[in-house]
């Protein structure tokens, strides 16, 4: 692993306002992620974690701090420059999966790459090798809606991967999943480590946490404990 | 014929000097001619049968105000009234007339002096006024016809409108209606709950639009009677039409409240909330091979 | 792809989009015969004054030809008169009137044309000849059909008519030598054209050597206006009419069809409008979670907005090129209506197509299609991508 943090977030917050209540979701958190590491970010509900997974991937701004992922500041950029960001360098894994239900599996995993600008036949051959990788090279013309949970979220982590990016954070990936297909999709996300790319996950889930190389935990906003995993 | 003539008489000019050899007479004067020629009440005017011709010297004594007859209301043809010995002498008519309008001493005898006229009279034809208003209505009912088929097609397209809002906002409730389905909540009830919801909107709207149709028909009249210049009402309102109208869109509410509840309820419930078609068979039923 | 997203995304919703699409239909349907309904009567009024050419009519002083009883005396001088102006090529004098002919114990009445046949611009000849003869005429149809008779039959016509004492005046016998289709002659009208000089001569003293109006053609590359006005300085007891003057009298007479148009068009645009409005709008709060997924992956705003922007243009696009094939039909029908329309002549269509109609009503539902998606395509796409998902997870 590098040295060069992938992911430096320093002394960052975010508060909510709930009607007259100010809610501080992040409470100054400083972190580093290393280049190819695997992060699991574990804590109670409300702890803040999905929140700091969002500070990181660009989608919600802080209240305070900064956030510097793969050496660029992504809470001074502005919106269209953080799209674009993300659609480069962060890959995204949901809890609820969010594929598009109209399109074909093929079609959600070439999505990204039809932004991206990539051509329609380079968009077809990678596609079809994502889904060859996660393990869905039949299902390709299959619609979200006639594949099971854990179908669609291999559809989701090949889409998030579709333009190479460094980082792919997960929030509770195994979260809609029974514990059969979640150990499924535990072992694609170290394998997807493994090859290469940042992780950075957040769950309840403690099989997917011992994955993980590093553990991270939140309490009310703030990391109470990190620690590396010996023997991962 | 007269009032043929008269419309020819265009040039009438109005005297300021030398009084008349003999006392003028009076004729009315059509309040449309009074405004755009600027003729006052007083005012002395020759009318004569032909552009420039000799004629007789007259005072404006009433100004005359259209009645409100669909038959006239595209013609921009002015009038004047004067007494008919003046007239026929004017025009060289000698004793005759056009026609005669008649009134009869009840309702009831009406149809018998019709009899006795057309028996007796000498080429003569009578009529009653109600046929005669008919006949020279056709304007009028054409218009009408054309109305009536604009307003099936804006039926039809508000059907159509109806049923897909309805359509929608069904729709977008699926997971609500799934959740009640699940509960246990009947097809019946939620169908019926729909259904009330449609005749609120259409009983509601209906009520909005009667209010903006009247307005409308105020700005309508108001618009038209200046431009056409008679007291002829263009747009009307009237109890009939507001009964037709609100029970025309209940209807057609219901209907399309009906057709959308019965469309999310035919769906299975798990369908509803996640979108997959169940085909899954039934426990005991194997696969032929 | 975002043509590929638009089109699964209103497929996914079949009943729907139809519907929508229907809906849409019917309004641009409307909205088409509203575009035509609005120029159509003047195009096709302005075509039929121009049909055979005669860009000028004459009339007594303050009256339009045939707007009432009134004659030009002297005719055989205004046409001295005129015939003298070189920018002028032909002359048509027309005299109006009425001709009854006999027919057992029935009378049969028609519209009397008299004129001069070289030069006529009223009908045109279906079956036959021109009457050229003093005691010949041509008919329409009508009046063959009324009269029961054929070309080439004898008639017994006066142009005067005591309906009291049952007597005729200006009695003749003319010749039928032809079946005609008049041009500016209402529905099922009953009409007859002669020689000018004999319905002058029929309607006795009163009509010797008078007119109800001239219609005067032009030569080419001559200036209509400057003919007009050399005309109006040499006869100045006519009121000389050009085609546009003509328009304008129609235009004011029928302005209540241009104003219906113009409320029913634009009341159809908005319906349009309204209904792709509402769609979109719920089909972006069906799919808030979809939308900010998308921007979540890196998808930029501005092409998620184009992608619902496009399935509202979609079912406008779709709906109006149905919409335009329903319009012809119920253009059709509605002038079917308005044919019957008293006094005017049943050449005139009241919807007349022009391509240009069509495309301008293909362009406002397109445009309205756009707008109507933007607001709520836009709101979509900006929503907070953090607090939507955790609202759409919590949902």
């Amino acid at each position: 692993m590098s040295e060069t943090p992938v992911v430096e977030t320093r002394d960052v917050r975010r508060d909510y306002h709930m009607g007259e209540e100010i809610v501080h979701a992040v409470r100054g958190v400083s972190l580093e992620i290393a280049r190819g590491d695997s992060v699991a970010i574990v804590g109670p509900s409300g702890c803040g974690k999905s929140t700091l997974l969002n500070l990181v991937g660009g989608i919600d701004r802080p209240t305070a701090g900064m956030v510097i992922v793969d050496g660029d500041r992504v809470d001074a950029m502005r919106d269209a420059t953080a799209t674009r960001f993300r659609l480069l360098r962060i890959g995204f894994v949901f809890q609820r999966f969010y594929l598009m239900p109209a399109l074909s599996a093929a079609e959600n995993v070439e999505l990204p790459m039809a932004e991206a600008g990539m051509s329609g036949r380079k968009r077809a051959a990678r596609a079809r090798e994502l889904l060859a990788y996660v393990g869905l090279a039949e299902r390709r013309s299959h619609r979200p809606a006639q594949l099971s949970g854990g179908e669609q979220q291999r559809v989701a982590i090949a889409r998030a991967l579709a333009n190479a990016p460094r980082i792919l954070l997960a929030d509770e990936p195994t979260g809609e999943l029974d514990a059969k297909t979640g150990a499924e999709m535990i072992e694609l996300l170290a394998r997807v480590n493994r090859d290469g790319t940042t992780l950075v996950v957040v769950t309840h889930d403690e099989a997917l946490a011992r994955a993980a190389r590093r553990v991270v935990h939140m309490r009310d906003g703030l990391v109470v404990d990190d620690h590396r995993q010996v023997g991962v | 014929m007269i009032v043929a003539l008269l419309a020819a008489v265009a040039l009438l000019q109005q005297i300021d000097s030398s009084p008349p050899h003999r006392p003028p007479r009076t004729i009315a004067v059509d309040e449309r001619l009074a405004v755009d020629a600027g003729v006052r009440l007083g005012d002395q005017l020759i009318v004569s049968r032909a552009p420039g011709g000799d004629g007789d010297t007259v005072v404006v004594s009433a100004f005359v105000r259209r009645r409100a007859d669909p038959s006239e209301v595209a013609r921009a043809e002015y009038r004047v009234r004067m007494h008919l010995g003046e007239l026929q002498s004017l025009i060289d008519y000698g004793d005759r007339v056009d026609r005669f309008a008649l009134s009869s001493v009840t309702p009831a005898t009406t149809d018998s002096a019709i009899r006795r006229i057309n028996g007796t009279a000498f080429g003569f034809q009578a009529y009653r006024s109600r046929d005669i208003a008919v006949e020279t209505s056709r304007t009028f009912l054409v218009v009408s016809r054309f109305h009536r088929a604009i307003g099936v097609i804006t039926i039809v397209a508000s059907a159509i409108f109806l049923l897909c809002i309805m359509l929608l906002k069904v729709d977008e409730r699926r997971r609500d209606v799934a959740a009640l389905r699940l509960m246990g909540i009947s097809a019946g009830s939620i169908t019926g709950s729909v259904m009330v919801e449609a005749a609120v909107v259409a009983v509601v709207g209906s009520g909005v639009g009667l209010a903006l149709g009247w307005v409308s028909t105020l700005i309508i009249n108001w618009h038209y009677r200046g431009v056409y210049r008679t007291p002829l009402a263009f747009a009307l309102v009237t109890p009939d039409i507001a009964l037709l109208a609100v029970t025309l869109s209940l209807v057609l509410g219901l209907l399309a409240g009906f057709a959308a509840a019965r469309r999310l309820v035919g769906m299975p419930p798990l369908e509803l909330l996640t979108g997959r078609h169940d085909d899954r068979r039934p426990l005991g039923v194997e696969r032929a091979r | 792809m975002l043509f590929r997203l638009a089109w699964a995304t209103l497929a996914r919703h079949r009943s729907r989009t139809l519907l929508a699409i229907l809906g849409v239909a019917v309004s641009a349907a409307m909205l088409l015969d509203m575009v035509m309904l609005s120029s159509g009567m003047r195009e096709s009024f302005r075509h039929l004054l121009l049909v055979r050419g005669f860009q000028l009519r004459l009339s007594p002083k303050g009256t339009l030809p045939f707007d009432t009883d009134a004659t030009i005396a002297d005719a055989s001088g205004v046409i001295r008169i005129l015939g003298g102006i070189p920018e002028i090529d032909a002359v048509s004098p027309v005299l109006g009137g009425q001709l009854h002919v006999a027919r057992g114990a029935t009378t049969v009445t028609a519209a009397a044309i008299g004129g001069d046949a070289a030069v006529q611009g009223d009908y045109e000849i279906t079956e036959g000849r021109e009457p050229v003869a003093p005691n010949e005429l041509v008919a329409s149809d009508d009046f063959i059909r009324a009269a029961g008779v054929r070309v080439g039959d004898t008639l017994s016509a006066a142009a005067g008519y005591d309906a009291q004492f049952r007597t005729f005046s200006g009695a003749r016998r003319l010749a039928l030598v032809g079946r005609a289709h008049f041009l500016y002659t209402a529905n099922e009208q009953r009409v007859v054209a002669l020689p000018l000089a004999t319905l002058q001569a029929m309607q006795g003293r009163a009509s010797h050597d008078r007119v109800s109006f001239f219609m005067v053609r032009a030569r080419e590359g001559a200036s209509v206006d400057s003919v007009l006005g050399r005309i109006e300085r040499a006869v100045p007891r006519v009121s000389v009419i050009s085609t546009e003057v003509a328009l304008r009298q129609v235009d004011e007479r029928l302005s209540y069809f241009r104003q219906l148009a113009f409320i029913l068009g634009s009341v159809s645009l908005g319906v349009g409008f309204l209904l792709v409005t509402t769609l979109v709008t719920v089909s972006v709060n069906e799919r808030l979670g979809e939308i900010v997924v998308m921007r979540a992956i890196g998808v930029a705003r501005g092409r998620v907005v184009l992608q619902i922007v496009l399935e509202g243009t979609a079912i406008m696009l779709v709906g109006a090129l149905a919409g335009l094939g329903l319009g012809m039909l119920t253009a059709r029908y509605l002038n079917s209506i308005l044919a019957s329309f008293p006094g005017l002549p049943a050449a005139i269509d009241f919807f007349l197509f022009q391509p240009r109609d069509a495309w301008a009503a293909l362009g406002m539902l397109v445009i309205a299609g756009i707008l109507a998606g933007i607001y709520p395509s836009w709101r979509g796409a900006s929503m907070p991508i953090a607090v939507t998902l955790r609202e759409e997870a919590v949902g």
